[in-house]
This record gives C-alpha cells, sequence and structure tokens, in this order.
C-alpha cells in the first residue's frame, strides 16, 4: 500500500531498454537506464532530480507521468499506482515535457489549448476563461492566436507549460521547463512554478541549472547511471560532499604529495585537484571554520604566487563530487 | 488550484479530434490538392476511359473514379494522422490525456469520411456535368446509401491501420508495401472475382470487398460477382464491418500497452 502523505513513491524501480540497430537483422543492444530507484517526494512541494544527459531523468519522469512502464518495481503518483491505475491518475497529472516538438504547429495556440481542454473533459462552460487564464500566466495572451509555427522556441516552451496547467492538476512534471528560455522568461516561468505551489500543487522538476534547482527545490535528487546517488535537502547534500565552505587554490608546479599536508589541516573533509597545464586548482571542502586562509597558504610553503578564495559551496559543487564520485 | 478532476467525454473527445482534422484541413495548403482537384482530374479521365463501354458507362466512371479519390484518404488518412503525431511528438502529449486514443482515431476516421464523400460527390458533380445528365440509377438513394457504406468499411479497416501507426514508426513502410495489394484486392479497381481464385478468401477477410461487390450488384444490371447476390454481399459486409470496430477498441488496449512497454513513443 503506498503511503498516502507522499505525492511520489517509488519502490526499486528499474527499467531496461532493448534497441536494434537497423530495422530486421541489427544487434541488439540492452540498457539499464534505471536500476532500482526508491525515492519519496513530499505534498505540495517543489522536488528537483539533476542529473547528466542520459543518467535516467526523462525516463523516470515518463514512468512517473504513465507514459512508460517500469520494468520492475513499483511506483505511486498521488496514491495511484502509475501502471494499474493510470486513468484514475492521468486527469489528475500534468506534464510538461518542452522542446520544438509536442504542439500542432499550423494552428494556433488558443486553438492547442482547446483541443487538449477538450481532451481532458475541462467543462465547456469554463474552457475559454481557463484557456485565457493560463495564457495570461505564461504571457501568451497578445499572441494566442496566432500560429505556432511562428512563435520562437521560448513562446513554445511556454505554451507547452499552459498546455501543462490547463486541467489544473494536482501534480505537475517539468522536464527542463526553462531550457531556451531568455532570462526575464526563465524568471517568470520559475515565479509561475512557486505560484502553483503556493496553490497547492506538487511539482517534480528536473533542470541541468544548479541555480535554478537551488532556488527552487528545498529538497532533490541526483541521478547518475540511473541510480540515485543522493536525495536530501541542499544544506545536507552540501554537508555529505564535505561542507558549506569551499577554498579554492590555485598554485603552479604543485606536487600531488603535497596534499597530505593539505589533508591534514583540521576541519578539511575533502581535496580534490584538477590541472590546467602548468596550474593546478586545488579545491578544499570544509566543514567547519576552523581552516583560515592564512593556515592554507602555509601548508605550502613552496609556492609563494599561489591563490587563495573562500566561497560558500555551491550546488554545482555538490552535484558534480556526486556525479564524479560514481563515475568513479 | 487543484480542484476536482473533470471527467473526458467520449463524443467531445471524438469531437474535438475531428475539429483539430478539420482545422489541420484549412491551414494546409496541400490537402487541397487530393481533396478537392484531384476528384475532378480523376472523373474527366474515368468519363474518358468508359465513354462508349455500354449503356452503364456513366456508373462505371463515377464508381472508378469515386473510389480512387476515396478509399486512399478514407483508409489510410487516420493512420497518417496519427503518424504525424508521432513525428511532430504530440503522441505523447495525447496519450497521456484521459482520452483513450481510439476516439482521436475516430474523429480523424470520422473526418476522412466526410472529406471522401466530398470527394466523391466532386465525382458525382464533374461526371453528370460532362455527360449532361445523371447516370441511369434504379434506386439513386439506395445508391447514395451504399457509397456512405463502402466508406464506413474502408473507415473500419482504417482504425486498424492507424493503430500500426502507433504500434510503431515503421507502419508508414508496411503501409506502403500493401497499399496498391490492399486497392486491388478489394476490388476498388476492378471486380474481385477477376482476381485468381485463391487470392479471394483474402480479399474477403476485409469489409470493403463485400461493400463493393453490393455496390456494383445494386447500380450494374446483369452483375454477377461472387454469384450469391446483393443481400449475401450486404450481410458480409455488415459483419466484417461490425467485427472491424469491435476488435479495434481490443487492438487499441493493446497497442497502448505494448507502446509504454517499448518506450517508442517519441520516436519517428
Amino acid at each position: 500500500m503506498p503511503n498516502n502523505s507522499f505525492a511520489i513513491e517509488t519502490r526499486g524501480i528499474t527499467r531496461a531498454f532493448d534497441a536494434r540497430k537497423g530495422f530486421l537483422f541489427g544487434e541488439v543492444t540492452h540498457t539499464e537506464a534505471l536500476k532500482g530507484i526508491d525515492l519519496t517526494v513530499e505534498r505540495g512541494a517543489i522536488f528537483g532530480l539533476l542529473g547528466p544527459n542520459g543518467a535516467g531523468k526523462t525516463t523516470l519522469t515518463k514512468i512517473l507521468s504513465t507514459l512508460l512502464l517500469p520494468t520492475k518495481g513499483q511506483a505511486f503518483v498521488l496514491g495511484f499506482d502509475v501502471v494499474r491505475e493510470s486513468e484514475q491518475l492521468r486527469p489528475r497529472m500534468g506534464l510538461v515535457l518542452g522542446g520544438e516538438r509536442g504542439l500542432y504547429t499550423r494552428i494556433s495556440a488558443r486553438e492547442n489549448l482547446r483541443y487538449f481542454a477538450d481532451l481532458y473533459g475541462i467543462p465547456r462552460s469554463e474552457r475559454e476563461h481557463r484557456i485565457d487564464e493560463v495564457l495570461a500566466r505564461v504571457d501568451l495572451l497578445e499572441p494566442a492566436d496566432r500560429r505556432v509555427e511562428e512563435y520562437s522556441r521560448g513562446m513554445k516552451q511556454k505554451l507547452h507549460l499552459a498546455r501543462g496547467i490547463l486541467h489544473r492538476p494536482q501534480i505537475l512534471f517539468l522536464d527542463e521547463p526553462t531550457i531556451g528560455l531568455d532570462p526575464k522568461s526563465a524568471r517568470e516561468t520559475r515565479k509561475l512554478i512557486r505560484s502553483l505551489v503556493a496553490d497547492g500543487v506538487s511539482i517534480f522538476l528536473t533542470t541541468h541549472y544548479m541555480f535554478e534547482a537551488e532556488e527552487l527545490c528545498p529538497k532533490l535528487a541526483v541521478l547518475s547511471k540511473g541510480r540515485i546517488v543522493a536525495q536530501d535537502t541542499v544544506a545536507n547534500l552540501r554537508h555529505l560532499v564535505g561542507g558549506d565552505r569551499t577554498i579554492d587554490v590555485e598554485v603552479y608546479g604543485f606536487d600531488d604529495r603535497e596534499l597530505s599536508s593539505l589533508r591534514q589541516l583540521p576541519g578539511v573533509s575533502r581535496v580534490l585537484t584538477e590541472e590546467f597545464g602548468p596550474v593546478s586548482r586545488i579545491t578544499l571542502r570544509v566543514r567547519t571554520n576552523e581552516v583560515r586562509l592564512e593556515e592554507v597558504s602555509a601548508a605550502l610553503p613552496n609556492h609563494p604566487e599561489l591563490s587563495v578564495r573562500e566561497r560558500r559551496t555551491s550546488l554545482e559543487d555538490v552535484y558534480l563530487d556526486l556525479v564524479e564520485e560514481e563515475a568513479r | 488550484m487543484a480542484l476536482p478532476t473533470a471527467e473526458y467525454s467520449r463524443s467531445r473527445s471524438t469531437y474535438a479530434s475531428l475539429r483539430l482534422s478539420v482545422l489541420q484541413f484549412l491551414a494546409d495548403p496541400q490537402w487541397l490538392v487530393p481533396s478537392m482537384i484531384a476528384p475532378v482530374i480523376f472523373a474527366l479521365v474515368s468519363f474518358e476511359l468508359f465513354r462508349g463501354a455500354g449503356p452503364y458507362y456513366l456508373t462505371y466512371a463515377i464508381l472508378g473514379a469515386g473510389m480512387m479519390s476515396m478509399w486512399g484518404q478514407t483508409l489510410y488518412g487516420s493512420g497518417w494522422a496519427t503518424g504525424q503525431d508521432r513525428e511532430f511528438g504530440t503522441l505523447e502529449p495525447t496519450l497521456q490525456a484521459p482520452t483513450p486514443y481510439i476516439y482521436v482515431v475516430l474523429g480523424r476516421v470520422l473526418w476522412n469520411v466526410i472529406s471522401g464523400l466530398i470527394g466523391g460527390g466532386i465525382v458525382y458533380a464533374v461526371i453528370v456535368l460532362v455527360a449532361g445528365g445523371p447516370p441511369a440509377l434504379a434506386d439513386p438513394l439506395a445508391f447514395a446509401l451504399l457509397f456512405i457504406f463502402v466508406m464506413v468499411t474502408l473507415a473500419s479497416v482504417g482504425v486498424i491501420f492507424a493503430a500500426f501507426y502507433v504500434y510503431t514508426r515503421y507502419a508508414g513502410f508496411i503501409q506502403n508495401i500493401g497499399e496498391f495489394a490492399f486497392y486491388i484486392g478489394t476490388g476498388c479497381m476492378f471486380p474481385v472475382v477477376l482476381l485468381p481464385f485463391v487470392t479471394n478468401p483474402i480479399s474477403l477477410a476485409f469489409p470493403p470487398t463485400w461493400a463493393l461487390d453490393a455496390l456494383r450488384y445494386l447500380s450494374i444490371p446483369g452483375y454477377q460477382g461472387f454469384g450469391w447476390g446483393f443481400w449475401v454481399d450486404l450481410g458480409g459486409a455488415i459483419a466484417t464491418t461490425l467485427a472491424y470496430l469491435s476488435i479495434a477498441g481490443l487492438v487499441f488496449h493493446r497497442v497502448e500497452r505494448h507502446v509504454l512497454e517499448e518506450g517508442n513513443l517519441s520516436q519517428y
């Protein structure tokens, strides 16, 4: 039985694909896109899913939005089983896959929405009002009667969003909703997403934009190679990768043996190195305020020219640490 | 914002799909040629071909040109529109809506029947115009009704073909192989009895074969066909059409399940 306090609950979701190269006699390749996903998302909140290309984000989104069946495992959305109770679930959920495709481009935005309003059974008496309302919400009211083929990519993205919220879903799946939008439109979209949450809608968001995830999502998960490698609040994820503070050191001619002196500094939980030609960039994750910049400089006495800077550990740092660790 | 969910209506979804088909037809001038101009050309060619071919040449001309202008769109139009859904990426959001996809297909079938009949009407009007009068038909009303029924039988097969387009992106490939075999095998071009005997059982598995034979019985005095007469043909047409329509729902349910298992909805 699903726990009804969750908007989404998955248990061991696995999804494999067999792809054939060529039409008839090509080689069949077997890929496991998702490998035992366990996930819980609370109702009325935004949950972010991060991951590199090919990690399985869209596969998971499609399973949760009833467009794909899992190979193994169970998933419940709003308490409904996505496989056995998809008929009850579909009217309650919205899906925004975005991109250039997915719209009838030779007709207007308003006609696109009328069509889907009818498929969702929105009462006729409310239909036109509801269409105007969502068009205004995504700032497409003025060009609503123009053909979609005349729209920019950003306008199409907004129309995808309008269609996703037209039937007032209780949960909305957003697959990279701000991709292709200019900064102003992206900011308005994030504002819209927050207003939907204020209205009680649960939101499942996938994105590549770390600042967007940090700004919108109280909780998030990082997906890599079909596995959830971490799932928590941003603050706890920072802790997971070694701390709130990051100290970046740039130095010429760094020797790996010098790393041990940095590792021994109190409060340093992780030391990462990258080479950029003759320059080495050393990144220290620091749990406490114990380490001062002068102590870092002092630990590298042979490098008077080094540059040392301190900053807050970003979500991008967290993400890269987790994904790279999984890759190793 | 979240309110109790609305419930879809089958008839409203079918009408929405019909309306969308009309809007797309009007928005794209490429449809004007096969739907409105081609029947005029077919009618003129058919009239010249059958001129002097006995007292019922006008009926032959109308049946020949009418079938030529209508069968393709009525039979394959719905499947082709589903193929377009794949290509435009609209198949996923449409299948994700609560309405079962078969009602979307039915709306398209309805439009294809209507546009096929408009083509048939154009053929009739052109032939009457160039011949200087209507053909000698024993029962014009029965002829018209049976003509419409032929469209329905083609559409019933079209629904099943549309399921192929949902099932696989290679449906167009399969259709192209079978297109003219179906055209000849169901008697659109000439009576099926003229084909080798061994092909007849295959032909009779398709409703249009029965309906077209019945139409020829009705409109051409002395027509022999399969030799079992008009009423058997009509009964066979009704029975096979009902069989096709009743299995269509089951086929679509299975096909939807299959594509959700395969995850190929966005492939085109």
